[in-house]
């Protein structure tokens, strides 16, 4: 049994405490002095250096704790709870990131582990990794074939936006399994599937500004590359808006100098007298 | 900051490249629309890296890097392709190709791969 030093939410503060991890449990010391069972624990996210624990209870309700601590004990954390919790898993190698803004991560390699998907994300668990992919990130997903040792092997290809990154994870296991992963992550994340309905309204220079901000151009880039108006652009920000496609980061403000402003840079161009 | 070529049998590719690498603060000595003309670009500009797309009618990407690295052992060349093209890695590693752009791209990271390929 190990004992690590975390620190534990309670009513919006924060108290210093100790987590004894056991073979079939945590043991969260004060201010909550509770025994969680692996299997009671139904998800878990990690956003920087906290933990957030979802607990099912006897009577079905569920419980929130949550748990903060340097990265090492998070990492032994996890991946205890990942192994453990209640949650679909299956052995796999994943590659992860394997391709990171569209840049082939040239050292990324196999890494023989499992694959956790909990109820807000999936978890990569290998000997040196520990990864979560939340499923409100991933982007997109293909069942598709990858080159391995010579051979062409189906793998699931997932994309999800890391910090404004898209980043390629894959993951390979047998077909079967791999078609139960697949089904379950797009079933996860269909509410982002297009309509026909939707896709009508993309045209081809509606796709085109698409993909130019997906490379990082802005307005004014955009507008001098593809020859357009701002109004015509603001058109297509619309739609793209009103698909749900983009979300506005920023509002550029367009001005003309009053009077006061007139007078105040004729002046300043005036020679000294 | 580097001088830059770049092949790539679409305009719009070229024109997004372009904009990322001159934003980037390099200099874009050339453009071409297939490899054969890249080839020739190549030796008569002399740039410090090309940008090479895999797929283009003529002379495809891996023959073009061949035939640059053919003239110049040295060269600097990045390929780039589009999604479920991987599998032309390998063979694009093995040719002498320095780095590997999946479209699509986004902009810091392609000059991130840029600068190491020049720097390096």
């Amino acid at each position: 049994m190990a004992e690590v030093p975390v620190k534990l939410e309670k009513g919006g503060s924060w108290v210093t405490s100790k987590i004894e991890i056991a073979k079939d449990g945590l043991m969260l010391k004060e201010p909550y002095n509770v025994q969680i069972p692996y299997k009671n624990i139904v998800d878990l996210q990690q956003r920087s250096q906290v933990d957030t624990l979802v607990v099912t209870g006897p009577d079905k309700t569920e419980k929130v704790y949550k748990v903060a601590s340097v990265d090492k004990v998070l990492q032994v954390l996890n991946k205890k709870i990942i192994m453990a919790c209640n949650a679909y898993r299956l052995m796999a190698h994943f590659m992860s990131p394997a391709i990171r803004g569209g840049v082939l991560v040239t050292n990324a390699r196999w890494e023989k582990g499992a694959i956790a998907v909990l109820k807000t994300g999936i978890w990569f668990v290998s000997q040196e990794k520990l990864i979560c992919v939340p499923l409100k990130e991933v982007a997109s997903l293909e069942l598709t074939k990858r080159e391995l040792q010579g051979k062409k092997l189906d793998v699931v290809k997932v994309d999800h936006l890391e910090a404004g990154e898209v980043v390629t994870s894959f993951v390979l296991c047998p077909l079967s399994t791999l078609q139960v992963l697949y089904n379950f992550l797009r079933d996860a994340t269909k509410e982002m599937d297009m309509k026909g309905s939707e896709l009508d309204q993309l045209d081809a220079q509606t796709a085109q500004v698409a993909m130019l901000i997906y490379s990082g151009m802005d307005t004014k880039s955009i507008e001098n590359m593809l020859n357009m108006s701002a109004k015509e652009l603001d058109t297509i920000y619309d739609t793209l808006l009103k698909l749900k496609l983009v979300d506005v980061v920023m509002i550029r403000k367009e001005v003309q100098l009053t009077p006061k402003g007139v007078r105040y840079i004729t002046d300043a161009l005036k020679p000294p007298a | 900051m580097g001088r830059i070529l770049i092949v790539d049998d679409t305009l719009f590719m070229r024109t997004l490249l372009k904009n990322i690498l001159s934003a980037g603060g390099h200099e874009i000595v050339g453009e071409a629309e297939d490899g054969d003309i890249g080839v020739n670009k190549y030796r008569d500009l002399k740039p410090d890296l090309v940008t090479m797309d895999v797929v283009m009618p003529k002379m495809n990407g891996i023959e073009a890097l061949k035939a640059i690295k053919a003239l110049d052992a040295n060269a600097k060349v990045i390929m780039c392709t589009a999604v479920g093209q991987e599998q032309m890695v390998k063979l694009a590693i093995k040719s002498g190709a320095r780095g590997y752009i999946v479209k699509p791209f986004q902009a810091p990271k392609v000059l991130e791969e840029i600068g190491n390929v020049l720097g390096a």
